[in-house]
């Protein structure tokens, strides 16, 4: 496991850095290390730090104590550098150089898929994500959602109900619930499976927040599958973000007949799909064995 | 299995496919300011037939993002962005290898080789080989490992017709050289230079990124006029001869 120092030191450098959190996503990658990266910022070069020494001793002191705050309460930050930093999230352009996760991370989490979709969902909706994530769940994947009202719910709900493992990403910190009635369902993913957050823990919801946690769902999971969504609905930013990070969208049939939903359809890696069944053998196909076929 | 369609289409989301044009070098497709070759073309070494890049490859881009991960590391992550690249590179070149093949003035590509990486220890096992001659289909027949880095020191952008060697002798084949990405080009055009003194008659070579910024001059803009899906059905080489039909 890699020391507190890395976190601390990405703290430091999130919270005080001239830099885009990509920049440093970057950079930690080029380097192998984020006190390497801070020491380099320090010392010079463009997008420095200007603090002098008694000033850096502080901030590093004080990413520490607040590291040993959020561990206190279950929370543990995880650099892009840390073995147990999800690999899909890995894999997009946009990852966070930081997240923070209640619960445990687990190698198997890789096989995920998104369920997600409308807040104000119609009971078909509802039924349709049910038997989505109980399909999943029995394929031996887990069902990542955002914990939002609506089609979320239902899917977290239903993976749970089915044994299965269900991860949620939120879209404000994790010392929050939004909304404040999934507060008690976010505990229980807490306390028997995991929640992610890319945003400090103290970070209240937020307009800009939600679009940042759809790229984070997108790229934690293998694909993203939409039950049912509105034109003006977050579900439509986190499908451009799948197909903006390479992975597949599925469009569960009926909402085809929308138009937002039909140009979409048009795009290549967009399925439109009638059963969960025809996502699990498009996902199976897809991470085949590793070779091609013409 | 996946099928090269399927995982080549995911990446048509963001691939950006260069066109032809008065501002754009005729060597690199690099975006200029009207100039008919890029500053790195026109100083630099002039030794490839004819490039192909099949995509421009953006700073901080999902393309240049798996193009820099696919060699970092060897894990899973790794592993799946090859085997993604390995796809596009197979859908490209069985569609338009002719259209390359016509650019550069011979009949065939009768080998396939790569560029050899900055270290080299690491070229025996570098996952571009793996792809050339393992992974894509209409390659894996033809690849040799024909370069390698010379004792010259030259440094990684620079050109130099003595970076790379060749064992033995060409012998007037043609060879297709294959890179992951085109930055200045002076790599490629080393490998060129040393296929040709060990007597290729032709090199045409096939990256999959063409590397650029979009904080540079008006890339932001014209690339944003270049919009996704990617068109596999035309390349720079048949857009080209239409445009001078």
């Amino acid at each position: 496991m890699i020391p507190a120092h890395e976190s601390a030191a990405l703290t430091v450098l999130l919270r005080q850095g001239h830099r885009t959190p990509r920049a440093y996503a970057d950079l930690l990658e080029e380097t192998g290390s984020a006190l390497e990266v801070l020491e380099r910022e320090l010392s010079g070069g463009d997008g420095q730090i200007s603090l002098l020494p008694p000033a850096r001793e502080d901030l590093i002191a004080e990413a520490m104590a607040d590291i040993a705050g959020w561990r206190d309460r279950g929370i543990r930050p995880l650099t892009l550098l840390d073995p147990d930093y999800p690999e899909n999230l890995r894999a997009v352009h946009d990852r966070p150089p930081l997240i923070f996760v209640a619960g445990g991370l687990d190698p198997g989490d890789a096989k995920s898929v998104a369920v997600i979709g409308s807040r104000r969902a119609s009971p078909a909706g509802i039924d349709t994500a049910r038997r989505t994530a109980e399909a999943l769940v029995g394929a031996g994947y887990v069902v990542t959602s955002g914990l939002a009202a609506g089609i979320d719910t239902a899917a977290h709900a239903a993976a749970l109900d089915a044994g299965g493992r269900t991860l949620a990403v939120i879209g404000t910190g994790l010392n929050h619930a939004y909304p404040p009635r999934n507060a008690e369902l976010q505990r229980r993913l807490a306390r028997e499976c995991a929640v992610i957050s890319r945003f400090w823990p103290e970070e209240p919801p937020s307009r800009q927040g939600f679009p940042l946690r759809n790229a984070t769902m997108s790229g934690v999971t293998l694909g993203t599958v939409i039950v049912e969504a509105s034109a003006t609905s977050g579900t439509r930013i986190q499908a451009r973000q799948a197909l903006a990070h390479g992975r597949p969208v599925f469009l569960m049939s009926p909402i085809e007949s929308q138009p937002w939903a039909s140009e979409l359809a048009a795009r290549p890696g967009v399925y439109v799909v009638d059963s969960p069944a025809e996502v699990i053998s498009t996902i199976e196909r897809l991470h085949g064995p590793g070779a091609l076929v013409g | 299995m996946p099928t090269v369609a399927e995982l080549s289409d995911l990446y048509g989301n963001f691939m950006l496919g260069p066109q032809p044009g008065s501002d754009v070098c005729r060597v690199c497709f690099n975006l200029t300011n009207g100039y008919r070759r890029c500053y790195a073309c026109a100083h630099g070494g002039r030794w490839l037939d004819a490039l192909a890049p099949i995509s421009y490859s953006v700073a901080g881009e999902q393309l240049h993002h798996a193009l820099a991960g696919y060699k970092r590391g060897g894990g899973p992550v790794a592993r799946r962005f090859a085997l993604e690249l390995a796809a596009v590179m197979w859908r490209y070149l069985a569609g338009h290898e002719r259209c390359l093949v016509r650019a550069a003035g011979v009949e065939c590509f009768e080998l396939v080789t790569t560029v050899p990486s900055g270290e080299r220890e690491r070229d025996d096992t570098h996952p571009l080989r793996r792809m050339v001659s393992e992974l894509v289909a209409p390659t894996r027949g033809r690849y040799r490992p024909l370069l390698h880095r010379s004792e010259v020191v030259v440094a990684a952008h620079e050109f130099s017709i003595r970076k790379f060697d060749v064992d033995g002798e060409l012998g007037g084949r043609s060879v297709l050289l294959v890179d992951d990405t085109w930055t200045t080009g002076a790599n490629a055009q080393s490998a060129a230079a040393a296929l040709k003194r060990a007597g290729a008659q032709a090199v045409g070579a096939v990256v999959i990124g063409r590397y650029l910024n979009r904080g540079w001059h008006d890339n932001d803009r014209r690339l944003c006029g270049l919009r996704p899906p990617f068109d596999w059905q035309h390349c720079v080489h048949c857009r080209n001869e239409k445009s001078t039909d």
